[in-house]
Protein backbone atom coordinates (compact mmCIF):
# COMPACT_ATOMS: atom_id res chain seq x y z
CA UNK A 1 0.00 0.00 0.00
CA UNK A 2 1.20 3.40 -0.90
CA UNK A 3 1.72 5.97 1.81
CA UNK A 4 1.00 9.43 0.43
CA UNK A 5 2.20 12.77 1.74
CA UNK A 6 -1.39 14.01 1.73
CA UNK A 7 -2.12 11.57 4.60
CA UNK A 8 0.27 13.46 6.89
CA UNK A 9 -1.53 15.23 9.76
CA UNK A 10 1.49 17.14 11.05
CA UNK A 11 1.91 15.27 14.34
CA UNK A 12 5.13 13.25 14.12
CA UNK A 13 4.13 10.43 16.47
CA UNK A 14 0.82 9.79 14.68
CA UNK A 15 2.30 10.20 11.19
CA UNK A 16 5.09 7.72 11.83
CA UNK A 17 2.60 5.20 13.28
CA UNK A 18 0.33 5.63 10.26
CA UNK A 19 3.28 4.93 7.97
CA UNK A 20 4.10 1.82 9.99
CA UNK A 21 0.46 0.67 9.74
CA UNK A 22 0.51 1.08 5.95
CA UNK A 23 3.79 -0.86 5.84
CA UNK A 24 2.50 -3.75 7.96
CA UNK A 25 -0.80 -4.02 6.13
CA UNK A 26 1.06 -3.88 2.83
CA UNK A 27 3.27 -6.75 3.93
CA UNK A 28 0.20 -8.74 4.99
CA UNK A 29 -1.55 -8.16 1.64
CA UNK A 30 1.64 -9.16 -0.24
CA UNK A 31 1.86 -12.45 1.68
CA UNK A 32 -1.82 -13.27 1.12
CA UNK A 33 -1.74 -12.31 -2.58
CA UNK A 34 1.52 -14.04 -3.59
CA UNK A 35 1.36 -17.28 -5.56
CA UNK A 36 2.62 -19.60 -2.81
CA UNK A 37 0.06 -22.37 -2.02
CA UNK A 38 -2.22 -21.38 0.89
CA UNK A 39 -1.17 -24.26 3.18
CA UNK A 40 2.52 -23.37 2.76
CA UNK A 41 2.05 -19.78 3.87
CA UNK A 42 -0.70 -20.21 6.45
CA UNK A 43 1.65 -19.92 9.43
CA UNK A 44 3.17 -16.73 8.04
CA UNK A 45 -0.34 -15.37 7.37
CA UNK A 46 -1.34 -16.00 11.01
CA UNK A 47 1.87 -14.46 12.38
CA UNK A 48 1.61 -11.35 10.19
CA UNK A 49 -2.06 -10.87 11.04
CA UNK A 50 -1.19 -11.08 14.72
CA UNK A 51 1.66 -8.59 14.28
CA UNK A 52 -0.68 -6.22 12.41
CA UNK A 53 -3.56 -6.59 14.90
CA UNK A 54 -1.25 -5.78 17.82
CA UNK A 55 -0.04 -2.65 16.10
CA UNK A 56 -3.59 -1.47 15.32
CA UNK A 57 -4.48 -1.61 19.05
CA UNK A 58 -1.17 0.07 20.03
CA UNK A 59 -1.73 2.88 17.52
CA UNK A 60 -5.39 3.46 18.41
CA UNK A 61 -4.38 3.79 22.08
CA UNK A 62 -1.67 6.33 21.27
CA UNK A 63 -3.95 8.29 18.96
CA UNK A 64 -6.74 8.34 21.55
CA UNK A 65 -4.30 9.52 24.24
CA UNK A 66 -3.14 12.28 21.94
CA UNK A 67 -6.74 13.36 21.27
CA UNK A 68 -7.39 13.52 25.02
CA UNK A 69 -4.20 15.49 25.58
CA UNK A 70 -5.26 18.20 23.11
CA UNK A 71 -8.93 18.15 24.26
CA UNK A 72 -10.03 17.12 20.79
CA UNK A 73 -13.78 17.93 20.58
CA UNK A 74 -14.70 14.85 18.50
CA UNK A 75 -12.80 12.45 20.74
CA UNK A 76 -15.84 10.30 21.66
CA UNK A 77 -16.97 9.91 18.06
CA UNK A 78 -13.44 9.08 16.88
CA UNK A 79 -12.93 6.57 19.68
CA UNK A 80 -16.26 4.92 18.81
CA UNK A 81 -15.15 4.54 15.19
CA UNK A 82 -11.96 2.84 16.43
CA UNK A 83 -14.04 0.56 18.69
CA UNK A 84 -16.44 -0.36 15.87
CA UNK A 85 -13.50 -1.18 13.62
CA UNK A 86 -11.87 -3.37 16.30
CA UNK A 87 -15.22 -5.15 16.80
CA UNK A 88 -15.43 -5.81 13.08
CA UNK A 89 -11.91 -7.30 13.03
CA UNK A 90 -12.69 -9.36 16.13
CA UNK A 91 -15.70 -10.85 14.34
CA UNK A 92 -13.33 -12.07 11.63
CA UNK A 93 -10.91 -13.46 14.23
CA UNK A 94 -13.80 -15.36 15.86
CA UNK A 95 -14.81 -16.71 12.48
CA UNK A 96 -11.22 -17.82 11.74
CA UNK A 97 -11.00 -19.58 15.10
CA UNK A 98 -14.28 -21.34 14.44
CA UNK A 99 -14.00 -22.16 10.74
CA UNK A 100 -10.28 -21.88 10.06
CA UNK A 101 -8.23 -19.28 8.19
CA UNK A 102 -9.66 -19.58 4.69
CA UNK A 103 -8.00 -17.73 1.82
CA UNK A 104 -11.30 -16.17 0.73
CA UNK A 105 -12.13 -14.73 4.14
CA UNK A 106 -8.60 -13.41 4.66
CA UNK A 107 -8.75 -11.70 1.25
CA UNK A 108 -12.11 -10.20 2.20
CA UNK A 109 -10.65 -8.94 5.49
CA UNK A 110 -7.66 -7.43 3.67
CA UNK A 111 -9.94 -5.52 1.30
CA UNK A 112 -11.78 -4.12 4.31
CA UNK A 113 -8.56 -3.20 6.16
CA UNK A 114 -7.04 -1.53 3.10
CA UNK A 115 -10.05 0.62 2.18
CA UNK A 116 -10.82 1.45 5.82
CA UNK A 117 -7.26 2.55 6.55
CA UNK A 118 -7.03 4.77 3.45
CA UNK A 119 -10.35 6.47 4.23
CA UNK A 120 -9.77 6.76 7.97
CA UNK A 121 -6.26 8.20 7.72
CA UNK A 122 -7.07 10.19 4.56
CA UNK A 123 -10.25 11.76 5.91
CA UNK A 124 -11.14 11.23 9.59
CA UNK A 125 -7.63 11.61 11.03
CA UNK A 126 -7.06 14.74 8.96
CA UNK A 127 -9.52 16.48 11.27
CA UNK A 128 -7.16 15.86 14.21
CA UNK A 129 -4.35 17.51 12.22
CA UNK A 130 -6.58 20.44 11.32
CA UNK A 131 -7.62 20.97 14.94
CA UNK A 132 -4.02 20.72 16.15
CA UNK A 133 -2.90 23.36 13.63
CA UNK A 134 -5.78 25.66 14.58
CA UNK A 135 -4.66 25.43 18.20
CA UNK A 136 -1.18 26.53 17.23
CA UNK A 137 0.48 23.22 16.38
CA UNK A 138 2.01 20.56 18.52
CA UNK B 1 -36.20 11.59 -9.07
CA UNK B 2 -34.95 14.77 -7.43
CA UNK B 3 -31.62 16.32 -8.38
CA UNK B 4 -30.34 16.21 -4.78
CA UNK B 5 -30.56 12.40 -4.74
CA UNK B 6 -28.37 12.17 -7.84
CA UNK B 7 -26.00 14.91 -6.69
CA UNK B 8 -25.51 13.28 -3.29
CA UNK B 9 -24.12 10.19 -4.99
CA UNK B 10 -22.24 12.10 -7.67
CA UNK B 11 -20.46 14.36 -5.15
CA UNK B 12 -19.71 11.39 -2.87
CA UNK B 13 -18.20 9.52 -5.84
CA UNK B 14 -16.03 12.51 -6.77
CA UNK B 15 -14.80 12.91 -3.17
CA UNK B 16 -13.99 9.23 -2.67
CA UNK B 17 -12.26 8.86 -6.05
CA UNK B 18 -10.20 11.93 -5.35
CA UNK B 19 -9.17 10.75 -1.90
CA UNK B 20 -8.60 7.07 -2.62
CA UNK B 21 -7.31 7.11 -6.20
CA UNK B 22 -6.23 10.73 -6.84
CA UNK B 23 -8.64 10.72 -9.77
CA UNK B 24 -11.03 13.37 -11.02
CA UNK B 25 -14.50 12.18 -12.00
CA UNK B 26 -16.56 13.92 -14.66
CA UNK B 27 -20.10 13.34 -15.83
CA UNK B 28 -20.18 11.95 -19.38
CA UNK B 29 -23.90 11.56 -19.73
CA UNK B 30 -27.23 10.46 -18.34
CA UNK B 31 -29.79 7.99 -19.63
CA UNK B 32 -33.03 6.46 -18.50
CA UNK B 33 -33.44 2.68 -18.27
CA UNK B 34 -36.36 0.34 -17.60
CA UNK B 35 -34.51 -2.11 -15.36
CA UNK B 36 -31.49 -2.18 -13.13
CA UNK B 37 -29.05 -4.24 -15.18
CA UNK B 38 -25.25 -4.37 -14.75
CA UNK B 39 -23.75 -2.53 -17.70
CA UNK B 40 -20.14 -3.66 -17.18
CA UNK B 41 -18.14 -6.70 -15.93
CA UNK B 42 -18.36 -6.15 -12.17
CA UNK B 43 -21.16 -4.47 -10.27
CA UNK B 44 -21.93 -3.55 -6.69
CA UNK B 45 -25.49 -3.22 -5.44
CA UNK B 46 -26.40 -1.10 -2.42
CA UNK B 47 -29.90 -0.96 -0.98
CA UNK B 48 -31.15 2.32 0.49
CA UNK B 49 -33.66 2.40 3.34
CA UNK B 50 -35.10 5.13 5.57
CA UNK B 51 -36.61 8.41 4.31
CA UNK B 52 -35.68 7.27 0.80
CA UNK B 53 -35.90 3.75 -0.53
CA UNK B 54 -34.31 2.22 -3.56
CA UNK B 55 -31.19 0.70 -5.03
CA UNK B 56 -27.88 1.96 -6.35
CA UNK B 57 -25.82 -0.13 -8.75
CA UNK B 58 -22.20 0.67 -9.60
CA UNK B 59 -20.79 -1.03 -12.73
CA UNK B 60 -17.09 -1.21 -13.60
CA UNK B 61 -15.03 -3.00 -16.24
CA UNK B 62 -12.55 -5.67 -15.10
CA UNK B 63 -9.64 -3.49 -16.24
CA UNK B 64 -10.78 -0.46 -14.34
CA UNK B 65 -11.42 -2.53 -11.21
CA UNK B 66 -7.92 -4.06 -11.35
CA UNK B 67 -6.47 -0.61 -11.89
CA UNK B 68 -8.35 0.82 -8.88
CA UNK B 69 -7.11 -1.95 -6.60
CA UNK B 70 -3.57 -1.52 -7.94
CA UNK B 71 -3.69 2.18 -7.04
CA UNK B 72 -4.89 1.39 -3.50
CA UNK B 73 -2.59 -1.54 -2.82
CA UNK B 74 0.46 -0.41 -4.78
CA UNK B 75 0.64 -3.97 -6.14
CA UNK B 76 0.09 -5.44 -9.58
CA UNK B 77 -3.27 -7.22 -9.77
CA UNK B 78 -3.78 -9.73 -12.57
CA UNK B 79 -7.07 -11.39 -11.70
CA UNK B 80 -10.45 -10.65 -10.15
CA UNK B 81 -10.23 -12.60 -6.90
CA UNK B 82 -12.01 -12.13 -3.57
CA UNK B 83 -9.54 -9.42 -2.53
CA UNK B 84 -10.26 -7.38 -5.68
CA UNK B 85 -14.04 -7.87 -5.72
CA UNK B 86 -14.32 -7.20 -1.97
CA UNK B 87 -12.23 -4.03 -2.34
CA UNK B 88 -14.61 -2.83 -5.07
CA UNK B 89 -17.56 -3.60 -2.79
CA UNK B 90 -15.93 -1.60 0.02
CA UNK B 91 -15.27 1.39 -2.25
CA UNK B 92 -18.94 1.43 -3.31
CA UNK B 93 -19.93 1.08 0.34
CA UNK B 94 -17.76 4.07 1.28
CA UNK B 95 -19.30 6.13 -1.54
CA UNK B 96 -22.75 5.10 -0.28
CA UNK B 97 -21.81 6.13 3.27
CA UNK B 98 -20.60 9.54 2.09
CA UNK B 99 -23.75 9.96 -0.02
CA UNK B 100 -25.86 9.36 3.11
CA UNK B 101 -24.06 12.24 4.81
CA UNK B 102 -24.84 14.44 1.78
CA UNK B 103 -28.49 13.31 1.83
CA UNK B 104 -28.70 14.03 5.57
CA UNK B 105 -27.64 17.62 4.81
CA UNK B 106 -30.84 17.77 2.68
CA UNK B 107 -32.87 16.35 5.60
CA UNK B 108 -33.16 12.80 4.27
CA UNK B 109 -32.13 10.30 6.93
CA UNK B 110 -31.22 7.00 5.26
CA UNK B 111 -29.22 3.85 5.74
CA UNK B 112 -27.56 1.49 3.28
CA UNK B 113 -27.51 -2.29 3.18
CA UNK B 114 -24.17 -4.18 2.94
CA UNK B 115 -22.73 -4.22 -0.61
CA UNK B 116 -23.43 -7.17 -2.89
CA UNK B 117 -20.92 -7.76 -5.68
CA UNK B 118 -22.11 -9.23 -9.01
CA UNK B 119 -19.96 -10.63 -11.78
CA UNK B 120 -21.17 -10.37 -15.38
CA UNK B 121 -23.56 -8.25 -17.39
CA UNK B 122 -27.13 -8.36 -18.64
CA UNK B 123 -28.80 -9.87 -15.61
CA UNK B 124 -31.55 -7.87 -13.93
CA UNK B 125 -30.58 -7.31 -10.31
CA UNK B 126 -33.62 -5.34 -9.24
CA UNK B 127 -37.10 -5.08 -10.69
CA UNK B 128 -38.43 -1.58 -10.48
CA UNK B 129 -41.87 -0.02 -10.67
CA UNK B 130 -40.46 3.09 -12.29
CA UNK B 131 -37.61 3.99 -14.59
CA UNK B 132 -34.06 4.24 -13.31
CA UNK B 133 -31.34 6.73 -14.13
CA UNK B 134 -27.87 5.71 -15.33
CA UNK B 135 -25.04 8.22 -14.93
CA UNK B 136 -21.92 7.48 -16.96
CA UNK B 137 -18.81 8.87 -15.28
CA UNK B 138 -15.35 9.26 -16.74
CA UNK B 139 -11.87 9.10 -15.18
CA UNK B 140 -8.32 8.80 -16.52
CA UNK B 141 -8.42 5.04 -15.96
CA UNK B 142 -11.76 4.38 -17.63
CA UNK B 143 -15.44 5.09 -17.33
CA UNK B 144 -18.10 3.50 -15.16
CA UNK B 145 -21.84 3.70 -14.52
CA UNK B 146 -23.95 4.45 -11.49
CA UNK B 147 -27.51 3.28 -11.81
CA UNK B 148 -29.74 5.14 -9.34
CA UNK B 149 -33.30 4.40 -8.35
CA UNK B 150 -34.60 6.27 -5.30
CA UNK B 151 -38.03 7.38 -4.18
CA UNK B 152 -39.45 8.93 -1.02
CA UNK B 153 -40.72 6.42 1.48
Amino acid sequence: MMWKEKYRIGVDLIDSQHQELFKRLSKFIQIVQNNIPWEDKLEEVKETLNFLGGYVVFHFNDEENFMKEINYPDFELHKKIHEDFKDEINEYIKLFEKEGFTEDKIQELNAKLMTWLIMHVGKMDQQIGKYTKEKGGY
Amino acid sequence: MKAEYINSFYIATQDVFNLMFDLDVKKNGLKVAEDMIPTKDLSVLLGVTGDLKGTILFSFSNNMTLNMVEIMSGMKMDKIDTFVSSALGEVANIIGGNALTNLAANDYVCDITPPQVFVGQHKTVASLEEKTLIINLGTNIGDFDINIFLSEN
